[in-house]
């Protein structure tokens, strides 16, 4: 499964996973207490810096994961320009992209398997209602059977078009939900026949 | 218990696939994704519990760094994006619309068109609405606003949620968690 | 490998019924031979008899006994005692790579992840494919994922192993490569199928029919009279009654 950690191998990579996220957590909390477009501009200066000191093609994917904000940074420019607070926008925007950025920077850094653990130890304390063993199954489940239902929504939209002229639409969600049933109920079988996930 | 573990999973995988398939197109030409009908089918279909941490799951599982997100989108950037209250909202949506259809004895259909509508628009731009106006300091009308070209198509959504949640109690009865 | 009693599977008075149909009924059977084979039409039941005997499902009525132990209680104990092989791997695999699938059912059984991947990884190096420990299951070939649900099932060394249509849709170089490595496996094995040439060297065969036992006893000559009467009602046209 294709995961968004970037192939280049950065400095960043080596950093533990919870100091990563503690700092961006740090960093997102400083940047929605500042106030003015210089403040915001200066803040923003670390993830540019983070991104530049990886190199082009790393710096390029990052840049790339921004473009689903483009509609809101078009909204808010458009509103800010009407209303004559071009200030107003621009920390808008200006957190919008450090925020994201900062952001993207550990998952890009941070490989899924550490990403994982990560979660895990912060799961430990819920261990009486969640066992840990359960979590680890189940993301492993997750990750396991979505290429292996990928496969079967594209069959069943094949055998939708082997009989209709028309684009499958909505009505192959139907048998891809069932599917996900029957898949369920087998798996669950197939685990109980493992010993069972307790 | 099993079946249990691997409903929620297998969910969670059923949002990220219909995330990962091309838009579906409504007969008018419209494209809309299928991923947050299938948010609305984990309530619907197992029910409140199950239904939100199904949807809980798929969460952490972005969160981690997968790009599971329709259009490619993962990692820890889309919680830091204006949309995170809808994301946050999406477990709470799917318990909502989880709720109605295993309590109200209303049949099936009806109960399922309820609570996607309930959950899946009401309570989820509850969530989103707010977020999007913290994030992009817009007050709470504004956003509102801003939200509102999205309704009919939600309520398209919700409309095939109740189809497909209908033609599964009938096909397979036993298999609708939510009405056990 | 003991086939003795004390490995053996005893079915006493057994029957399977859900919601009022009855499945399976009046199964008196103790199995303790080495290669044993289990036939029947489609809907006769066997897949039934084979979640019975390992304990997916509790018997309705009687007993079911595997080692001593109830199958449908002790999981875990279950997982020395038997093995599954599913008939479609990708209803089996539950994890994303091949290591992670082989180290699982050693750590169901208390084995640490340190241990479990050293076991994998001697198994894969003993079987030549070391460098599948990190591959994808989703990218093996359809024969390569039925190797790897045997082997996960292998490497937990039950004492038998049951086969649900192990040849079903495999191509022919497949079959024989999994017909040799089945042959020659230690433990007792119970092939479940509807096709006699698959049960053809066992040591006994049982012909379930409408979930009764029909007949038992020596391949030869049960299969002889099983494949008389399947040509028989292949003669027939169709059956049309509808079940509903």
């Amino acid at each position: 499964m294709l995961t968004l950690t970037s192939p280049v191998k950065t400095w960043a990579h080596r950093l533990p996973a919870w100091g990563k996220l503690l700092v961006l957590c740090a960093y997102t909390v400083l940047l929605f207490a500042l106030q003015t477009p210089l403040a915001m501009a200066v803040a923003a200066l670390l993830p540019v810096t983070l991104l530049a000191s990886c190199g082009g093609s790393f710096a390029i994917t990052s840049l790339r994961m921004l473009r689903p904000l483009w509609p809101f940074v078009a909204v808010v420019v458009l509103w800010h320009l009407w209303l004559g607070d071009s200030a107003g926008g621009a920390v808008v925007i200006l957190r919008m992209l450090a925020a994201v950025l900062a952001a993207n920077f550990v998952t890009m850094t941070t490989q899924l398997s550490q990403m994982i653990a990560l979660i895990e130890g912060l799961a430990r304390p819920l261990a009486p209602i969640l066992p840990p063993r359960a979590l680890a199954l189940a993301i492993a489940l997750v990750i396991r059977f979505i290429p292996v239902m990928l496969t079967r929504t594209e069959a069943i939209a094949q055998a939708w078009r082997a009989r209709s002229p028309r684009k499958p639409g909505w009505r192959i969600l139907l048998p891809t939900t069932l599917a996900a049933l029957d898949d369920a109920d087998r798996v669950a079988e197939a685990l109980r026949a493992r010993g069972g996930a307790g | 218990m099993e079946k249990n573990l691997t409903h929620i999973a297998l969910f969670a995988a059923l949002i990220a696939v219909l995330g990962l398939v091309p838009k579906i197109e409504l007969l008018s030409g419209v494209p809309i994704t299928a991923q947050s009908m299938g948010v609305m089918l984990c309530g619907t279909v197992l029910g409140a519990r199950r239904g939100a941490l199904a949807v809980l799951l798929f969460l952490v599982l972005v969160a981690v760094g997968l790009p599971l997100l329709a259009g490619g989108r993962g990692g820890l950037g889309v919680f830091a994006s204006p949309s995170v209250g809808f994301l946050i909202g999406f477990p709470v949506a799917a318990f909502v619309a989880g709720f109605i259809v295993e309590r109200w004895t209303a049949p099936v259909g009806i109960a399922a068109f309820t609570g996607a509508v309930l959950g899946g628009i009401v309570v989820l731009y509850a969530f989103g609405i707010p977020g999007m106006a913290f994030m992009l300091d817009k007050s709470l009308a504004e956003a509102t606003a801003l939200s509102t070209p999205f309704f009919p198509g939600d309520l398209i959504k919700a409309g095939l949620t109740a189809l497909v949640t209908r033609a599964i109690a009938q096909m397979r009865p036993g298999a609708l968690l939510s009405r056990g | 490998m003991a086939a003795g009693k004390q490995t053996g599977i005893e079915l006493i008075g057994a029957g399977y019924a859900v919601a009022g149909k009855v499945i399976l009924s009046g199964l008196d059977l103790t199995l303790t031979e080495s290669r044993i084979g289990i036939v029947g039409r489609n809907g006769s039941g066997k897949t039934s008899l084979l979640r019975l005997i390992a304990g997916l499902v509790a018997p309705s009525t009687g007993q079911v006994r595997v080692a001593g132990l109830t199958p449908s209680k002790d999981r875990r104990g279950m997982l020395a005692a038997l093995g599954i092989l599913f008939q479609n791997p990708d209803h089996q695999i539950l994890f994303p790579t091949v290591g992670e699938e082989l180290a699982f059912g050693l750590r169901q059984i208390g084995q640490t992840e340190a241990e479990a991947r050293y076991a994998v990884r001697a198994l894969l190096a003993s079987e030549g494919r070391a460098h599948w420990e990190d591959a994808a299951t989703h990218t093996l070939s359809q024969g390569q994922r039925h190797y790897l649900c045997l082997l996960s099932v292998l490497l937990m060394q039950p004492q038998t192993i049951l086969l649900d249509e192990p040849f079903a849709g495999l191509d022919l170089p497949t079959q024989a490569r999994l017909a040799r490595r089945l042959a020659a496996l230690p433990q007792r094995t119970l092939t479940i199928s509807h096709d006699p040439a698959a049960v053809a060297g066992c040591d006994r065969v049982i012909w379930i029919e409408a979930g009764r036992v029909h007949a038992d006893g020596a391949a030869a000559e049960v299969l002889a009279r099983f494949t008389a009467e399947m040509a028989r009602l292949g003669d027939q046209d169709a059956d049309t009654h509808l079940a509903g």
